[in-house]
């Protein structure tokens, strides 16, 4: 930043507000806002009520193709896909706007979320880096997170052949079967 | 239901259609872009109509809003008609919504 402006710091101190309202962690504060580590943390234990948690962000890709979080990673991302490609928003606007819009969704299903909106912006992060892609189903030809080089042709989505095991569980809130 | 009830309906639904629309557009566009599946022309467009042209659009002997499920897959999931192997309402609903998030083709 070449001269700190105003307008521009009220700015970013909004958007710091709203990430950690939806409860993002730390680290995503400080790498899509301007603000320096000791303004977020102090902003962070305002708005929250509490100090961030510490330790390392989920890290891994894997988790996005386990079952149940596959189903939710993927509503989240073809959320904030028809955002960027209907309007011009900031990469982090239409990550905050696609996890909200997600959660409306989720609710109305009866659904407890999975998606936290730190594992949403590594999720996009994932995406745009090659990590991991989005692959047409050939069977309902719905959008699915899947291996960046997943073989489209045989490529079939989690709720058109779900896999053997899935939706047994017991847990309240999670996707069910039957 | 005759016909002069008939027009009196659709001109409300239309009424209540561009009313939201606009509503949704004024507050936050893109999200309304999403929730109403329309291009951002016609947003711009729904967005700035007085309430003397809503009046006026609203009244003509077609609806102006559109079913956006035109395709089977996505009916059958709603309506849970198919033959799946999944038969939870709530799991193919979010199937549904999955796979109408990501039809952006036509509001392009």
């Amino acid at each position: 930043m070449a001269t700190k402006s105003v307008l521009n710091d009220s700015k970013q101190v909004e958007r710091a507000v709203s990430l950690i309202r939806l409860g993002a962690r730390l680290q995503v504060l400080e790498s899509e806002t301007d603000l320096s580590y000791e303004r977020l943390l102090r902003l962070y234990k305002e708005v929250a009520g509490r100090s961030p948690s510490k330790g390392q962000l989920p890290f891994s890709t894997e988790w996005f193709l386990t079952w149940q979080p596959n189903i939710h990673a993927s509503l989240f991302q073809n959320t904030y896909e028809y955002l960027t490609k209907v309007s011009a928003l900031d990469d982090i606007d239409a990550i905050m706007k696609a996890y909200r819009l997600y959660m409306e969704q989720i609710a109305a299903c009866g659904v407890e979320p999975l998606l936290s909106v730190t594992r949403a912006w590594r999720l996009v992060k994932f995406i745009d880096n090659n990590m991991l892609s989005m692959t047409k189903c050939s069977k309902c030809g719905g959008h699915f997170v899947s291996e960046a080089y997943e073989n489209s042709r045989h490529f079939e989505c989690g709720l058109c052949t779900p896999p053997a095991r899935a939706g047994k569980g017991s847990t309240a809130g999670g996707i069910l079967l039957h | 239901m005759t016909n002069e009830q008939l027009l009196t309906e659709i001109r409300e639904a239309n009424m209540t259609y561009l009313m939201l629309a606009q509503n949704l557009i004024r507050q936050d566009k893109p999200e309304a872009l999403f929730r109403l599946g329309m291009s951002e022309d016609s947003a711009n467009l729904i967005g700035a109509l007085s309430p003397a042209q809503i009046m006026k659009i609203a009244s003509a002997n077609m609806l102006l809003c559109r079913f956006r499920v035109d395709d089977d897959m996505v009916w059958n999931l709603l309506t849970n008609h198919s033959v799946n192997k999944v038969d939870n309402d709530a799991t193919t609903k979010l199937h549904a919504s999955i796979l109408m998030a990501g039809r952006y083709a036509e509001t392009m």
